[in-house]
């Protein structure tokens, strides 16, 4: 049977009974054999196309639903809202189920009618990608139009990011944008926009809300704090870290507080410790070099495998992510010593995740300090390593910048909690 | 009139249909958590005008959450499982029973529902099979569709600005049956409900008590609209809703005519609720400061004089109708011109009402108390509803009372806001699947003459506990105590439990189990387990309270003994006929020891000390 065009209205005969409805399009992963059929009660069918007898086929359009923008009214502080992808920025088609990107003004608006009265909202996207296709040129595209926003009059950016990636992208851009002149708030959501349960909205409001209301300069991520709908957790863009694969409160700040939370009923905004000051101008070091690596230590790693990592032809920077307090086996030390002894970077971070790296405790620690490995405290293994490509892409000597405490990567000390 | 029935059935899985939650499990703590439903405002209008009122106003759901029933699915916080095969199996052996055409892919939709019942938003559904028949009373019943579906969560409560809701029903596999709206009268479709529903509890495939099968019923009287009745849990509400939706759609019928009679039409409703808080302000009756807080909101009813109390069986008045939509946005109800002399407003502000309202001799007029903004979009949708009076019976959505009477639930939705689940793969049905999914039609009578077999009771007690709630207690209890008599437990169904059932009491099974585990000991009598249930169950009394307030205590055979010794001394002084002695000695030990020791026992002890006074 020739392929039947999708959306096209269908009248069968299976065995002595009669059906209509519209022929929905088939997902790449579903079989050519069968058609998906939308019955007149909205319910989908699958069937098999060798066993209907056609009794009537009538091509029809696809109606797309025609997004039509707008006019609005906003009022408060000029914000800007960029869209890169992800799933805050897309929506469901109703009829096809496929979730297809959207992101303009009047949708987010027609989402979260609140925002209206919170800030006057600009919305522009620059690109649709999924959170594990960013590259670090997409930080700096994004970096660049921060900068550029602000240049322009904004007060605060916010960016809808998907989440599996956004804390890579808030790091890159809290080291590319020296001093920005306001919040840049990056925001996701772990429930599709399409569900009314969705985190999407309230998240969104939360960002707006601390972009327009907080006057802190910086790089955030604004997510859920925990289960509930009603306050938005503002971490600090290189202390957070995606922590579970799906539920809303996903993100949290490590080895530190949330900088502030956000009360959406109340639109009020509680921080945890005093705001940043702006300490001089706005700053733009928007390059990336792709030649750091992230190693995590593992018991059995091969040696072939430590050899093709610790290869000064491939990689200038290796951050490793150690055991405990930064260790890694002894039989891994000749290649340590040769990467170093050719001018590599190696700086320690921990697989623990909370807590900082302590190489004076252990002999092994000992051992890596006087081979030249940099202990970088309790910065975050993904922030270290987007710090290193962005030291490589600028220029700067890593070593005397790396264990340097630039934007808060780094705390001094750590709160009983 | 057309009744059609959607059964629910919950399938009897060890998990639930998206996750491997155990909703029999026993929960050790809980956890709360609040969301909000959203839903864009473009999509505002699909919704019906108090649950889109909730959402704007964001009404808090509060979910509750069982450690051991429950887990993230639930709560919305990780991607549905894999859809769980048994149900989908059970899905497959019903459709093929009801000689369903079994489709080959199925494919889960998303149904949006707001109101809080789904954490997610909506309710995951798919259809596994269409058009089938079953056979009942020589008719063939068709059968829409045979749909595999997740329960809802269960609302606990609903108060001032939140809902509450407990999770462990939520994602609980159910089919739902829908059958073709048949010409039918009301006996004849309790009938049908009736034989449909023991045919799918005969395929062992779902789960058995309180609240396992639900049916919706659709009522409709030619030319009037379709009325969903929602929740009607018990099969003697069949009928009772049925007449009581045909007597109401009659009377809907009637009101229709008598609008048209004076002259009221759809021009007739371009009125909008005006603000009256001005005319109570200056009044200060006790009535006025019952009900006047700061805002008082009215509308006209054109041409209703008379035909909002106006009722042809009890509850069915359209002002109760108007009552339980001013529910919906929370207010306690509504005041309108029919009823309002007896509240005592005082004759000059009803007065004034009438004069801004501009109400003439025909009309009459909604009066609701309560936050101005919310009284107006109530008032609205009170307007549309007297709208709808023009055309008689319209579609809506009820829900059925314990009394068989049935209440305003919501406008009937418009075609479902229904798009797939993207989080699901389609399931592939095979036709070795089909092939073996398969499952006998038993007959009712086999299944009644087995069991009353199996447990020598009679037949008509067999077909009584098959078709209660009950039959997981029988069973359990049967094969837990195999020194009790299956029918005393069989009668304390029949004679306790379904009866305290019908009235709305809630039978704990743990206590009814400690009073037979009490029986089979022989620590209390057979005719004081009957006794102790029904007082148990009249007084809401644990079974220890009620042992103590009925002054039960176990009698010994050595008390036992000494009391027939008293008795059959006080009996010869009485010159009775020896053939009477029996009788007379046993009714005067009983009258002492009934309840406190086995009936058997004392007939045993009776006999023995009349045989060794023959003997002496």
């Amino acid at each position: 049977m020739e392929k039947i065009q999708d959306f096209s209205k269908i009248k069968f005969r299976i065995k002595d009974q009669v059906y209509e409805g519209i022929v929905m399009p088939r997902t790449l992963y579903e079989d050519e054999d069968h058609i998906t059929v939308k019955l007149s009660n909205g319910y989908n069918i699958g069937i098999e196309k060798s066993k209907i007898e056609i009794l009537k086929i009538e091509p029809q359009k696809a109606q797309s639903e025609v997004i039509q923008e707008k006019e609005f009214e906003s009022h408060g502080p000029k914000i800007l809202i960029i869209g890169t992808g992800g799933t805050i920025s897309s929506k469901i088609d109703y009829r096809t189920g496929a979730v297809k990107p959207a992101f303009t003004a009047s949708q987010i608006v027609d989402m979260v009618p609140e925002i209206k009265s919170i800030a006057s909202i600009n919305v522009k996207t620059i690109m649709n990608e999924l959170s594990e296709n960013m590259q670090p040129s997409n930080w700096t595209l994004m970096a660049k139009e921060v900068h550029d926003a602000f240049e322009s009059g904004y007060e605060g950016i916010v960016i809808a990011h998907g989440t599996d990636t956004m804390h890579y992208s808030a790091s890159a851009l809290s080291f590319a944008i020296e001093n920005p002149k306001g919040p840049v708030v990056f925001v996701g959501s772990q429930r599709s926009s399409d569900r009314p349960s969705s985190d999407a909205a309230t998240n969104l409001l939360g960002a707006v809300t601390f972009a327009a209301k907080s006057y802190s300069p910086g790089v955030y991520v604004a997510m859920h704090a925990s289960l509930d709908d009603d306050i938005i957790a503002i971490h600090k863009g290189v202390k957070v870290r995606k922590n579970h694969t799906s539920r809303r409160d996903a993100f949290k700040s490590i080895n530190a507080r949330p900088f502030a939370f956000v009360d959406i009923k109340k639109q009020e905004i509680r921080f945890t410790e005093n705001k940043q000051e702006v300490k001089g101008s706005m700053r733009l070091y928007e390059k990336f070099s792709e030649r750091a690596a992230l190693l995590k230590f593992y018991p059995g790693i091969s040696d072939k495998y430590l050899l093709s990592i610790f290869n000064k032809d491939l990689f200038d920077a290796i951050i490793i992510e150690g055991t405990g307090l930064g260790h890694v086996s002894r039989k891994a030390f000749p290649y340590l010593k040769d990467y170093i002894r050719n001018e590599g970077f190696i700086g320690m971070t921990s697989q623990c995740i909370w807590g900082s790296v302590r190489l004076t405790v252990y002999e092994t620690g000992r051992d890596l300090l006087s081979i030249g490995v940099t202990p970088l405290e309790d910065m975050l293994s993904e922030v270290a390593l987007v710090k290193s490509m962005w030291a490589l892409g600028n220029g700067f000597n890593l070593k005397e910048i790396m264990p340097k405490n630039l934007r808060g990567e780094i705390s001094e000390r750590r709160e009983v909690q | 009139m057309k009744v059609g029935f959607e059964i629910h059935i919950q399938v009897n899985s060890a998990r639930k249909l998206f996750c491997n939650c155990n909703p029999k499990n026993e929960d050790i703590s809980h956890l709360e958590f609040r969301r909000r439903l959203r839903v864009s405002s473009s999509e505002l209008g699909e919704i019906d005008p108090a649950a889109a009122f909730e959402i704007k106003k964001g009404l808090d759901i509060i979910y509750v959450s069982g450690d051991k029933t429950s887990c993230l699915v639930e709560a919305d916080e990780e991607p549905p499982h894999e859809p769980d095969p048994y149900s989908v199996e059970a899905a497959i052996k019903v459709s093929n029973m009801l000689n369903a055409f079994v489709v080959d892919e199925i494919h889960f939709m998303r149904k949006i529902v707001v109101d809080g019942s789904n954490t997610s938003g909506f309710q995951r559904t798919a259809i596994v099979g269409l058009n089938g028949n079953f056979d009942f009373r020589g008719k063939n019943v068709r059968i829409q569709t045979v749909c595999l579906e997740e329960d809802a969560a269960r609302l606990q409560e609903k108060g001032e600005g939140h809902s509450k809701y407990e999770l462990k029903r939520l994602g609980i596999p159910l089919l739902e049956i829908t059958t073709e709206p048949l010409e039918i009268s009301s006996e004849e479709a309790r009938a049908l409900a009736e034989s449909l529903g023991r045919t799918l509890k005969l395929t062992g495939l779902f789960a058995r008590g309180l609240g396992t099968i639900r049916q919706d019923v659709n009522v409709s009287l030619e030319g009037g609209g379709i009325v969903e009745v929602k929740g009607v849990q018990k099969l003697e509400q069949v009928s009772k809703v049925i007449d009581f939706e045909e007597k109401r759609h009659k009377m809907l019928f009637e009101i229709a005519a008598k609008l048209k009679e004076r002259g009221v039409n759809e021009d007739s409703f371009e009125i909008d609720p005006i603000d009256v808080s001005e005319i109570f302000k200056s009044y200060a009756n006790p009535t006025v400061k019952k009900f006047f807080k700061d805002s008082a909101m009215a509308l006209k009813a054109p041409g209703f004089k008379g035909l909002l109390s106006y009722e042809t069986v009890p509850d069915s008045r359209i002002g109760l109708d108007l009552a339980d939509i001013c529910r919906l946005f929370g207010f306690k109800g509504i005041i309108h011109s029919d009823e309002i002399l007896k509240y005592g407003f005082g004759n000059d502000i009803l007065n004034q009402i009438e004069d801004r309202l501009k109400v003439t001799d025909n009309d009459a007029y909604v009066l609701v108390f309560g936050d101005k903004e919310k009284a107006a979009l109530c008032l609205q949708m009170v307007k549309e509803r007297l709208k709808m009076a023009i055309k008689g019976p319209v579609a809506e959505t009820r829900y059925a009372t314990d009394k068989g009477t049935t209440r305003y639930l919501r406008p009937r939705p418009g075609a479902s806001r229904m798009y797939p689940e993207t989080d699901i793969p389609t399931i592939k049905i095979t036709k070795e699947m089909k092939d073996k999914f398969k499952i006998e039609v038993k007959s009712w009578e086999k299944a009644v003459e087995d069991f009353s077999f199996r447990y020598s009771i009679n037949k008509e007690m067999a077909e009584q506990i098959l078709d209660s709630d009950f039959i997981d207690f029988f069973e359990n209890a049967a094969e837990s105590f195999p020194n009790v008599p299956p029918t005393l437990i069989a009668s304390l169904i029949v004679q306790v439990f379904i009866p305290y059932q019908n009235v709305g009491k809630n039978i704990e099974y743990d206590e009814f189990i400690k009073l037979i585990e009490l029986f089979s000991k022989g620590s209390i009598a057979k005719e004081a387990v009957i006794d102790l249930a029904r007082y148990m169950l009249e007084k809401g009394l644990s079974l220890d309270n009620a042992l103590k307030e009925m002054n039960i205590e176990k009698l010994s055979v050595d008390d036992l003994r000494k009391i027939i010794q008293e008795k059959i001394s006080e009996v010869l002084q009485e010159n009775i006929e020896p053939t009477k002695l029996y009788g007379t000695l046993m009714g005067r030990v009983m009258s002492v020891v009934r309840g406190k020791i086995e009936g058997k026992i004392v007939d045993e002890e009776v006999r023995k000390a009349l045989e060794s006074l023959k003997k002496d």
